[in-house]
């Protein structure tokens, strides 16, 4: 990285120093000297459409935007000139020409205050007081800085229907001012391009090209364009009428594997909306619509067990934690240790489950430590950890010069990864596809493979093949030469570039063909030297096996210590979920098939679960707005979960109920009683996993000891369930409307 | 290069030979302008002719010579004698003049507008010293309706892509020399030196440079530029290939609206015969030069004329255009260096560069040197695409020219949308970039609309408002929010509705938009309404104080009257009122209904041109009743 020469101009007769590669705006800000604008943002690129941030400079005619004007060495500028000051007032006049503002300049408007209960249930908005954003307003703030007491321009009001027909986010372009950032941030930040301008002079507005719904139009509804509209034009339906935000609250959004940076907003204890951090080093501020969307609507679901409650023969009755936690020690008190089975998900932080694994092995004395994830994968478990563990940092991208998308579509997640590699495609880089369906990287790769599961581990083979040794891309089978050019073109490309990634995607892990594709997979890897990333649901498995929260890991055992350190292979143990217990004990997990037998089942969760067997024991969990924790992310970066809110009524955090039940069971070490015990004794016992700054790094799988599991557990029917985003369990689509939305069009 | 002068030796000796001609010729005029007077029926009914009397004669299809208003032309060569122009030709006329031109080789003198010979010919005069003609230098239109814009061998005759041969044989940055020297300012109609962009283009990083050709011509009514390259396209190739080999450019790209399909099979064609002469691709004229030209077609945009919207549209985006700093010069297509000029500024370069840079000197004045297209329009007598020297009087051109107006000389409107509308005190004005811009309004791409006492400049001011707000991009929000309100404004006043305050909130938004627009469209949007307001406040105090149009234009501020005592009762103007709003018994006077009256102006055409009468219906202000 060149080093930035710094400048000297003139701003308002102060000589400052600025950097080169900075604009007026920007190097007027840096130096405290506030200039008014509207469409400049930080991560935008320079517009120049409000033309509010006018200036004079020295040997440039007319008024140019300081937002799009780089700085130059020498220059005079002057920003508060009279003239420049009545332009702007002209110009902010013209501006609320086509936006709303009746109360903006009313004597009356605090009187209103008392009628604004039913002002609001009118469609219409017509002023500030009877809009969804008063208060938080750009346009409001802007007509006080620049100074503006009236306007005589009468309104153009557009007369648009409010658009609520898409979910998660309503738009009323009557408030719209055409400053251009949505379109911006699609475009040139998403690359998603969903949003345009339509039309021009005086019918100028924005949206989806064809008048399609955004649904239509392949909308990832990542919210983007709400954070950066400058007027209530997008609102967010659930915060919408919430009003401004009490905190704002850093956190890890804990719905996939990549951990993305989030925002909490929360008022009067309740997360109102999930904001991106774009200063993020993870993701870059390009979270999904999960993380932007749906998580409001799932930690204050109103589904949420409040209280411990046990199955009697008259239904279910709310009992006491003392009580609930002696039902649980009693049961679990002798029985033996094959008796047992504990399921933990791979949302859980990495304190609980490290309290998980110890509960099972200390307190209950057994290693049957399972998890769904091993109902889903069921003989690929070990394949997928391997490749799982050893994902490479999503910044691969940013060098690749050949990239492979499997089973891969960042429409509806995986956002950081998606918009890297179509900014990779974007740079040059040689971009290929293989899918059973569409995808939305299709149309920026050069070879798009559309065939059915089945087939991609032969069409893998041949491209491993085909880069080792071209004049070998010949068909496997005997049939017509499918996918013959494709391969050839994929074979060429990555035998001729440096850095080549493989981006793994949850289509694979959900497809019929799934073993011998992993297997295709896993070749490619060790001979062909890719980098491979997966983009997987299961938030937290790097943690899972780091602290050994599955039978036949050590805590601690799978993570890589130090180059002087030998390296030992690890391996989960297989668990037989056909075989009947006395007790299961799911920890976050709600499994919507597969779940043994068993006498006495106990259900530690936040929601109900919704599968055939009713919990004889339902202990209510916080959930992670509501628990601080770690976890680690799909790169190995640990990351920080923050408490937002309060914990749901008496709901508890796992690691507690679970310490309270063994310090009850008198069994073992597990009796924390607070997160920070937790993570010393983690940090004791997990070597490797304590510095949040490194990345966490594991050893190899073995597969010497691969035994597989007896019977089938419907891995098809888990696999299908598995293919909408689910957060401890429970699927998103189940909890929160706009998730519905979305699955219904993906069908 | 040998190759090349063997073609340019047998193209003239073909040409000789076709001066010298053993057949007939018979030139028609058929660019876009000559088809729409009719050109094409011509073309087939001479077939026909020269089938049914079994004589043989080349027709050639040539391009716009200039008068439009004697569309559609028609020339005769008969072996041996002087070309012969005729005007305004019609389907019954036609016979007339072949039966005894080409039939008998006598010339039609009745008919004959003028002749292209050397020596005087039976009263007819020179059609170069017709009064239209003759105060006219045609540098860029030298070639126009004289060649067959579809051979190029006859613009190698006519030493077409020496300039370019010239030019390959010196060094680039000397070729912008002589441009410098010459002192070309682009002729799209902002001025700029050509020199200074191009150096700018030159010096910049990049191995990888733009020419772009803007043949968006997008101003309402313009057609210097389509006729141009619809006469003469090779006039324009060969500048372009002149300003690429100059900046650097490798690649070349024509941006032409849509709206001009004849040129753009023209470009199409010429472009072809210019690679099967090895004029366009790798090594041209085996020098060290490659370049080629790409077509690309507008989508009905005026923006797009603006050059970095034009870029953004080649580009594959929504024509917006963007600020500068940086400038395209620097940084322009897909982020190269990248030079955009006119149609007109590149159809120049053949002939600086062909005759040297003092040659062009001798033409305007200092400062604005050259000549320039221009289409005069409007009320004047003879009106059609002319070219004169920059510092040329509007007086010269309206009275000389054009031949003058049948009613009093009232306004000129120069520059199109982006220009203004200047009274009877600026008939002395030069036509050069400062003058015009100091009036007010500005040179533009030529556009020059005279008007007499018929034309409302508040409707004009309107009519020029409307266009550019509807043209608007609706980026910025002075010229899209702006323009709106001066058309409702404007509106208003041209229906009666205005007062004293409007005038003052015009010059304010004008003030505005001039001011706070981002591209040129916006920041010459106000330019009709202002010099309109400054030139001609009064008939603005008259729309608004006496609801009176005094051009009798503003429909809600006439009426439709019958007078009483020269009407006949012949009930003709009844029959095409389309709702009955006038009416009266047979012989007896009628009436006009106001209340239904739409002004459609179809009783008073009828009675003018139709009926009886001749003059009973009078359009005149709305009568007050006190």
């Amino acid at each position: 990285m060149t080093k930035e020469r710094m400048l000297s101009i003139t701003i308002d007769n102060k000589q400052i120093q600025v950097r080169s590669s900075q604009t007026i705006l920007e190097a007027a800000r840096d130096n405290g000297i506030v200039i008014p604008s509207l469409c400049a943002m930080e991560h935008l690129p320079p517009y120049g459409a409000c033309r509010l941030c006018v200036v004079e400079v020295d040997g440039l005619r007319g008024f140019p935007t300081s937002c799009t004007t780089p700085v130059e060495n020498g220059m005079v500028i002057r920003t508060g000139t009279t003239e420049l000051k009545s332009l702007r007032q002209e110009i902010l006049r013209l501006t609320l020409g086509e936006h709303p503002a009746s109360c903006l300049f009313c004597g009356e408007a605090d009187e209103c205050k008392k009628y604004q209960g039913t002002i609001r249930k009118v469609g219409m908005t017509t002023g500030c007081r009877y809009c969804s954003n008063d208060d938080r307003c750009e346009l409001q703030q802007l007509t006080e800085r620049i100074g503006l007491t009236e306007t005589s321009y009468p309104v153009y009001y557009r007369n648009f229907s409010v658009e609520k027909y898409d979910p998660f986010y309503d738009r009323d372009y009557n408030l719209c001012i055409l400053c251009g950032r949505c379109v911006r941030v699609c475009n040139d930040v998403r690359l998603n391009a969903t949003l345009a301008f339509k039309q021009r002079g005086k019918l100028t507005t924005i949206g989806p090209a064809f008048d399609r719904t955004h649904l239509e139009a392949g909308c990832e509804f990542c919210g983007a364009c709400v954070d950066v509209c400058p007027t209530g034009a997008l609102s967010p339906k659930v915060s919408k009428w919430s009003g401004k935000a009490d905190a704002d609250i850093s956190t890890t959004c804990v719905y996939c594997s990549i951990g993305c940076q989030i925002r909490l907003q929360t008022k009067n204890n309740k997360v109102i909306d999930a904001l991106p951090d774009y200063a993020s080093s993870v993701d870059h501020g390009l979270i999904c619509v999960k993380g932007r969307f749906a998580v409001p609507e799932y930690v204050h679901s109103a589904a949420r067990y409040s209280n411990p409650r046990e199955m009697t023969p008259m239904g279910y009755n709310d009992i006491s934690w003392e009580d609930a936690i002696t039902r649980a020690a009693d049961r679990l008190k002798d029985v033996g240790p094959d008796q047992c089975l504990v399921m933990v998900s791979p949302e859980l932080s990495n304190e609980d489950l490290f309290v998980a694994q110890q509960f099972a092995r200390q307190a209950i004395g057994s290693e049957n430590i399972g998890s769904s994830l091993m109902i889903e994968l069921g003989d690929d478990l070990l394949p997928f950890i391997d490749l799982a563990t050893r994902t490479e940092p999503f910044s691969v991208m940013g060098e690749a010069q050949a990239i492979l998308a499997v089973g891969f579509d960042s429409t509806h997640g995986y956002s950081p990864i998606g918009i890297a590699v179509k900014r990779a495609a974007r740079r040059g880089a040689f971009l290929a596809t293989l899918n059973s369906a569409e995808s939305n990287l299709d149309m920026l790769a050069e070879v798009s493979c559309c065939l059915d599961e089945g087939d991609w581990a032969n069409v893998l083979d041949r491209i491993r093949l085909g880069t080792l040794e071209p004049s070998s891309t010949k068909p496997a089978s005997d049939g017509p030469d499918a996918w013959g050019e494709e391969v050839k073109k994929i074979a060429q490309a990555f035998k001729g570039s440096a850095g080549s990634v493989v981006i793994i995607g949850e289509q694979v892990l959900t497809s019929a063909g799934r073993h011998e594709i992993l297997q295709a997979l896993l070749k490619i890897r060790e001979e062909l030297s890719c980098k491979m990333v997966v983009a997987h649901p299961y938030t937290n498995l790097c943690g899972m096996v780091a602290v050994g929260a599955l039978a036949g890991l050590e805590p601690g055992q799978a993570v890589r210590k130090g180059a002087s350190e030998a390296a030992l292979p690890f391996a989960p143990r297989p668990i037989d979920f056909t075989k009947p217990r006395k007790v299961v004990y799911l920890i976050g997990e709600a499994p919507s098939s597969g779940l043994p037998e068993c006498d006495y089942l106990i259900y530690q969760n936040a929601l109900p679960g919704g599968f055939p067997r009713q919990p004889d024991l339902i202990l209510p969990t916080s959930l992670f707005s509501e628990a601080a924790g770690t976890i680690i992310n799909a790169e190995g970066r640990i990351l920080q979960v923050r408490e937002a809110v309060a914990p749901f009524e008496d709901s508890k955090p796992d690691w507690w109920i679970l310490s309270r039940i063994a310090e009850k069971l008198g069994k073992g070490k597990p009796k924390y009683a607070t997160l920070s015990a937790v993570q010393q004794e983690g940090k004791k016992q997990v070597k490797g996993v304590s510095d949040s700054r490194k990345k966490v790094e594991f050893e190899r799988v073995s597969y010497a000891a691969v035994r597989r599991t007896d019977g089938g557990t419907d891995s098809g029917d888990s696999r299908r369930k598995r293919k909408h985003a689910r957060y401890r369990g429970i699927a998103l689509s189940d909890v929160v409307e706009g998730m519905k939305v979305i699955r219904r069009n993906n069908e | 290069m040998n190759n090349l002068t063997k073609r340019i030796e047998s193209a003239k000796e073909k040409w000789e030979a076709f001066q010298k001609n053993k057949e007939p010729i018979i030139y028609i005029g058929a660019a876009s302008c000559g088809r729409a007077a009719g050109a094409v029926q011509l073309l087939a009914q001479t077939d026909r002719w020269l089938k049914e009397n079994e004589l043989a004669a080349k027709v050639v299809q040539v391009g716009c010579i200039g008068p439009c208003y004697l569309e559609p032309l028609v020339d005769i060569q008969m072996p041996g004698q002087p070309r012969v122009s005729y005007n305004n030709v019609t389907p019954k006329l036609l016979p007339v003049i072949l039966g005894s031109h080409v039939g008998e080789s006598v010339p039609y003198a009745k008919a004959a507008i003028g002749h292209f010979g050397k020596e005087p010919l039976n009263g007819i005069p020179r059609f170069f010293d017709l009064p239209m003609l003759k105060p006219q230098v045609r540098v860029v239109l030298r070639n126009c309706g004289l060649i067959d814009p579809e051979q190029i061998d006859q613009y190698l005759a006519v030493d077409g892509y020496q300039g370019f041969m010239n030019a390959l044989k010196t060094p680039p940055d000397d070729v912008i020399g002589v441009v410098r020297r010459a002192g070309l300012r682009g002729r799209g109609g902002a001025g700029f030196p050509t020199f200074k962009k191009w150096t700018a283009c030159r010096n910049a990083p990049g191995n990888q440079k733009y020419l772009i050709c803007n043949a968006d011509e997008g101003d309402p009514g313009a057609f210097m530029n389509r006729s141009l390259i619809e006469s003469d396209p090779h006039a324009l190739l060969e500048g372009m290939l002149i300003a690429g080999y100059a900046i650097g450019a490798s690649h070349g790209i024509v941006y032409i609206r849509a709206e001009y399909p004849l040129a753009i099979e023209r470009l199409y064609q010429a472009m072809q015969q210019m690679r099967d002469y090895g004029l366009l691709g790798e090594h041209i004229l085996d020098s060290d030069f490659s370049f080629d030209i790409k077509v690309k077609e507008g989508a009905g945009a005026f923006v797009c004329g603006e050059e970095t919207a034009l870029i953004g549209s080649i580009e594959g985006k929504r024509g917006m255009p963007k600020s500068r700093p940086p400038f395209p010069a620097i940084s322009g297509l897909f982020g190269c260096p990248t030079i955009i000029n006119n149609v007109e500024t590149l159809g120049t370069l053949p002939n600086i560069l062909r005759n040297g840079p003092d040659w062009y000197n001798r033409f305007g004045k200092e400062g604005n040197r050259g000549t320039k297209t221009f289409s005069l329009v409007g009320k004047v007598r003879r009106q059609g695409l002319i070219e004169v020297q920059l510092g040329t009087s509007l007086r010269e051109i309206i009275f000389d020219i054009g031949g003058g107006l049948q009613k009093p000389f009232k306004a000129i409107q120069t520059g199109g949308p982006s220009g203004g509308c200047l009274s009877e005190e600026f008939l002395d004005l030069t036509v050069d970039y400062e003058s015009l811009t100091a009036a007010g309004s500005i040179m533009g791409s030529g556009g020059l609309i005279v008007m007499d006492e018929d034309t409302c400049v508040v409707d004009l001011a309107k009519y020029f408002l409307d266009f550019t707000q509807k043209e608007s991009c609706g980026k910025c929000t002075p010229c899209r929010v702006g323009t709106r309100h001066m058309v409702e404004i404007l509106t208003k006043i041209t229906h009666g509705e205005g007062s004293a305050e409007d005038l003052l909130a015009l010059r304010t938004l004008g003030d505005t938009i001039k001011k706070g627009a981002l591209c040129g469209l916006g920041q010459t949007a106000p330019n009709p309404v202002l010099t309109t307001l400054r030139y001609f406040r009064n008939e603005y105090l008259e729309h608004i104080k006496e609801q009176r149009c005094r051009a009798v234009v503003c429909k809600d501020l006439i009426e439709y009257r019958v007078i009483k005592e020269k009407c006949t009762g012949c009930q003709s103007c009844v029959k095409v009122c389309p709702t009955g709003a006038i009416s009266g018994p047979r012989s007896e006077p009628h009436n006009v209904d106001k209340t239904k009256c739409i002004k459609c102006r179809s009783c008073y055409v009828t009675c003018r041109f139709e009926a009886i009468a001749g003059d009973a219906i009078v359009i005149g202000s709305v009568e007050k009743t006190s």
